[in-house]
């Protein structure tokens, strides 16, 4: 195992210890929350099912998130994205009534360029005008919010009903389900294969990392910087798009409904982080939330834990990996400077015998 | 007039809370910390706030209880970012995370509601009428009857303006942000440093959750810092941290809050009216921008 991964499993460790003495703490059963929490995300087939259709968001909010972090570009717009991506789909899906061959490639188009799009417009306010894209793609996302709801309550408010929604999307555009699981994990599944092969085996996916890493480097190197900015945020957008566009496609509603997607935008950002932005990081803990999030349902039924635990957990466990991980390269870096200073110490021998490079070592 | 008048008094109200975030980032921004973890901090502090009120009856148990709320956020940020080492931006994400899923999930446990929170047992934060200003037309409405914490940032503002430029603890605070190891040298921790600006961020922005929660309204709605504490952080970076700079810019950003609340009356619809603020804000970031480009190439205009 990589040193890594056993940070990472250190971290998840103690952050679940963490959450164990939250329940203990506030009088619940642990063990047996615990115990709920995994057995409906992961032990029978209905949930490792539910778990991958939690999934299906996830993982690609988590690409966004990752190749925007990655790359140095501080996209926090994926619930914006999100929203975008997932009511053009709904406005595309209502406005056109098409074979499903020709309609659902045609939807997965329109929530890519939407995502996109919403992403380009805080790449663009950059690069025009300088302005820092983490401020302004934050508020795109109220700006995105306030407009679909908007829409929602008003011009495309399904009248039958009475709380704000579209009407239903046109049968051609939605995702079949195949023994409870959605097609759009497959989709999830191809736009991951897909980011991994441009992110670590292409030549724009290795500018991007490296741009992420050292932007002045990458400059050096004869980097396009600006335009790989502009490219990094599309996709990352793009990605964010295309997970609000699935939530319409697949899933039961096909419709835009009022709070819909909840939290899986900022869950997203919390996985590339937790990742490191590692493409097959990401993948995982995608995994991982969605069997977090997907078990406390099962939870909230049998010891009556509010089931708002997992974004508690979720959170807990960022902290406790990063924290791990951060702490971990420190330890050995301080380490391998007690073990120099030995080293240059006994090398020299003859002045003071080493006492004062190991008490310089062990000051710090 | 009426008009007008009710547009500065929610101008004001809606300034507060900014200003106090923003004050609180003042001594982040100087310290070099990037602190995005303020909107969460102001969450957090909302939600304990309306607890030690409704718990203990009692206002005053309430803005204590928000301004820990605050501090301890801040403490975690602090332990994370300073002395753990974690990179600031995934602490402050991961707090925010945490101060949304946490408040939600206590909403449930303790109050058993889902999305929002009120109850007459919540006390409120005391409305202050000034004596004399009070009684005069048009400004009365507008200086007087806000509740007391609109005063108390007021005096803040000049408050942080003199710690953090006129004190010795602002002149480090300073030099820790610009030169860590210098103020190393010369026998101030750094680290400590840092770490207190946080945790006075974090009473700050405490202290701007009970504003909301036991000043503007009176309970506590799931999310309800809704992105106040990300315009604070936008307001930092216009007036480069300079408490007097905040506390105009913070009136502005009220008086489009205020205008988003008083076009309601039109036939404009409730969503657009909404994003009046943040739309402002990235209006602003675009004149700085502007601006500072404009200065940046007079200068080199002169240079050559």
């Amino acid at each position: 195992m990589s040193k890594n991964a056993i940070t990472a499993l250190a971290g998840i460790v103690v952050a679940l210890l963490a959450g164990l003495a939250i329940l203990w703490a506030q009088g619940y059963p642990a063990l047996p929350s615990y115990a709920a929490l995994f057995s409906y995300s992961l032990f029978s087939k209905f949930a490792i099912v539910s778990t991958l259709n939690k999934a299906t968001p996830l993982i690609l909010t988590g690409l966004s998130a990752a190749v925007g972090f990655g790359s140095n570009c501080v996209n926090l717009g994926q619930p914006g994205q999100f929203l975008i991506g997932a009511m053009a789909v709904a406005a595309f899906g209502i406005a056109c009534d098409l074979p499903t061959p020709v309609m659902i490639p045609l939807a997965i188009m329109v929530a890519l360029a939407a995502g996109a799009l919403w992403a380009g417009i805080a790449a663009g306010l950059r690069r025009r005008f300088n302005m820092d894209e983490f401020i302004t793609t934050l508020m795109l996302n109220f700006i995105a919010d306030y407009f679909t709801l908007y829409l929602i309550s008003g011009p495309m408010w399904d009248r039958t009903t009475y709380s704000p929604m579209t009407k239903m999307t046109n049968p051609g555009s939605w995702l079949p389900m195949w023994d409870g699981l959605s097609t759009a994990f497959v989709v999830s599944c191809v736009a991951f294969v897909i980011t991994w092969v441009i992110w670590d085996r292409s030549k724009l996916g290795y500018e991007w990392r490296v741009m992420g890493q050292n932007s002045a480097f990458a400059r050096v190197g004869g980097c396009r910087n600006e335009a790989n900015f502009t490219r990094a945020m599309l996709l990352s957008g793009a990605l964010a798009g295309l997970a609000g566009g699935l939530m319409i496609m697949g899933g039961m509603q096909h419709r835009f409904v009022k709070g819909m997607g909840a939290n899986y935008a900022w869950d997203g950002v919390m996985i590339a982080i937790v990742a490191a932005n590692g493409m097959v990081p990401t993948g995982l803990y995608a995994l991982f939330f969605a069997a977090i999030q997907t078990g406390a349902m099962g939870m909230e039924l049998e010891t009556a834990v509010p089931s708002e635990f997992a974004l508690v957990l979720q959170a807990i466990i960022v902290l406790f990996v990063v924290a791990s991980r951060e702490s971990t390269r420190l330890l050995i870096n301080r380490w391998a400077a007690k073990l120099r200073a030995r080293a240059a110490a006994g090398g020299a021998q003859d002045i003071g015998k080493g006492e004062g490079g190991e008490r310089r070592a062990s000051g710090h | 007039m009426h008009l007008v008048i009710e547009m500065l008094r929610s101008s004001v109200l809606a300034a507060t809370p900014v200003l106090l975030a923003g004050l609180g980032g003042t001594y982040t921004y100087y310290a070099n910390v990037f602190n995005i973890a303020m909107e969460g901090m102001m969450l957090i502090g909302a939600f304990t706030a309306v607890a030690g009120s409704y718990l203990a009856g009692s206002w005053v148990v309430g803005t204590l209880a928000g301004m820990v709320g605050g501090v301890v956020a801040a403490l975690v940020f602090a332990v994370f970012a300073v002395y753990l080492k974690t990179d600031e931006f995934v602490t402050g994400t991961a707090i925010n995370m945490l101060a949304l899923g946490g408040t939600t999930y206590a909403l449930r446990q303790m109050f058993r509601v889902k999305g929002a929170f009120m109850s007459p047992m919540i006390r409120a934060i005391p409305r202050i009428r000034i004596p004399l200003i009070g009684a005069l037309p048009g400004i009365g409405p507008v200086a007087s009857g806000h509740p007391f914490l609109v005063y108390v940032t007021l005096a803040l503002a000049i408050v942080i303006e003199w710690h953090m430029f006129r004190t010795r603890y602002g002149l480090r605070l300073r030099a820790a942000g610009e030169d860590p190891r210098a103020v190393d040298s010369v026998g101030v921790s750094s680290d400590r440093i840092r770490a207190q600006a946080i945790l006075i961020s974090g009473a700050l922005c405490g202290l701007a959750g009970v504003y909301l929660s036991l000043g503007y309204v009176t309970l506590f709605a799931e999310n309800m810092s809704n992105g106040r504490g990300w315009i604070a952080l936008a307001v930092i970076i216009l007036t480069r941290g300079r408490p007097l700079g905040l506390l105009t810019m913070s009136l502005v950003f009220g008086f489009f809050d205020g205008l988003g609340l008083s076009l309601q009356s039109t036939r404009i619809p409730p969503q657009f009216t909404q994003m009046v603020p943040y739309i402002a804000t990235i209006v602003a970031l675009y004149l700085y921008s502007r601006e500072k480009k404009r200065v940046s190439a007079g200068q080199a205009g002169q240079a050559g």
